[in-house]
């Protein structure tokens, strides 16, 4: 009897411990989901279909980027805390900000790598102009350092790629 | 707090640090920036937007922003101003006809909200030419002993030859780190 119940003990022990640890896990794989449904991959699409064009592979950036990438946040923004109140009725951002803090070294480079271009403009600009080539038919990594060598004699004329 | 506001902080794993580099068009901005990080400055044309170069620097990851500052460009900066650490505010000291102007735009930024807690530090730009006016003369100018809302500095230097580039970067972050990482 005495051993049952230090064991029991110990399961709620160690079940209080760890609820928040699910209860912040939980959030953070609900936020993958959004992310990876078919309906916010939608929403992102049409979002770069709009304004990709904007988008030059040029050093300087033009002002219009900053309109973009802001209202890129607050569509995405908006969306994902609609769809995470929607799937975990009890969610309160303000407790999700205060665990974040503990959790923060539970967090892996993929979901950082994701969340990157919703808040960083350098990853943002890099994801359009990714997005651009991709459209205009260009694989730039693969296509980059290729180089075409004729193998006609060089008198004829040289057909370029480019 | 919006959700990706948070999710921003937790991905700050490394001390960032960001800086505003403005100033009127022609200051030697850009040429500052490229020269810092060890870019060619000799094909700088003027800046019709912005530009970004991040640099690692004594631990510290340095976001610079540098914006163009021709006058019908000075009503976009506002959108640069969030979340700054520092400002760089570059002057050129070879063009005494516009320093009316030059005056005007850095006290029109001291009374921004959004840039209240951030550390000033002035380029007097352009020492590498003749006749430039020097530090002092141009800390008159810009009335800095008159600031008491920002912790601020002057530095005479030369985006051409990089004086002072270094010094003046490494005061800012001494000042920004003192105030923001203590805590750590």
């Amino acid at each position: 009897m005495e051993l049952k119940f230090t064991a029991i003990m110990e399961a709620t022990f160690v079940s209080r411990n760890s609820s928040s640890h699910r209860r912040f896990d939980v959030i953070i794989g609900t936020i993958e989901d959004i992310i990876m449904s078919e309906e916010f991959q939608i929403i992102q699409r049409s979002f770069m279909d709009k304004y990709y064009l904007q988008f030059e592979d040029t050093e300087e950036n033009k002002f219009i980027y900053t309109d973009i990438f802001q209202e890129y946040g607050a569509i995405i923004e908006r969306y994902l805390e609609e769809q995470l109140r929607l799937r975990i009725p009890e969610f309160s951002m303000s407790k999700f900000a205060s665990s974040l803090q503990a959790h923060k070294d539970e967090i892996t480079d993929e979901i950082f790598d994701m969340f990157i271009t919703f808040t960083d403009f350098i990853a943002f600009k890099e994801m359009f102009l990714d997005y651009r080539a991709e459209k205009e038919g260009r694989n730039v990594d693969l296509m980059q350092g290729l180089v075409v060598h004729s193998i006609a004699p060089s008198h004829c004329s040289v057909v370029t790629t480019s | 707090m919006g959700l990706l506001t948070i999710l921003k902080k937790m991905k700050q794993k490394e001390k960032e640090v960001r800086i505003l580099m403005l100033g009127l068009d022609n200051a030697g901005k850009t040429t500052i920036l490229k020269k810092f990080i060890g870019d060619d400055i000799n094909t700088i044309s003027p800046t019709l937007g912005f530009n970004i170069k991040t640099v690692e620097h004594r631990g510290f990851k340095l976001n610079i922003w540098d914006v163009g500052g021709q006058k019908s460009l000075r009503s976009y900066w506002r959108n640069y101003f969030e979340s700054t650490d520092g400002l760089v505010w570059v002057v050129d000291g070879a063009d005494k006809r516009r320093l009316a102007d030059c005056v005007q735009e850095l006290h029109k930024l001291l009374v921004e909200e959004r840039l209240a807690g951030a550390t000033l530090l002035v380029f007097a730009n352009k020492q590498d030419l003749p006749g430039a006016l020097s530090a002092v003369e141009i800390k008159e100018v810009l009335d800095l002993e008159s600031i008491k809302t920002h912790h601020w500095s002057i530095l005479p230097c030369s985006a051409v030859t990089g004086q002072n580039l270094l010094e003046g970067i490494d005061w800012m972050l001494d000042d920004i780190s003192s105030r923001i990482f203590t805590l750590d």
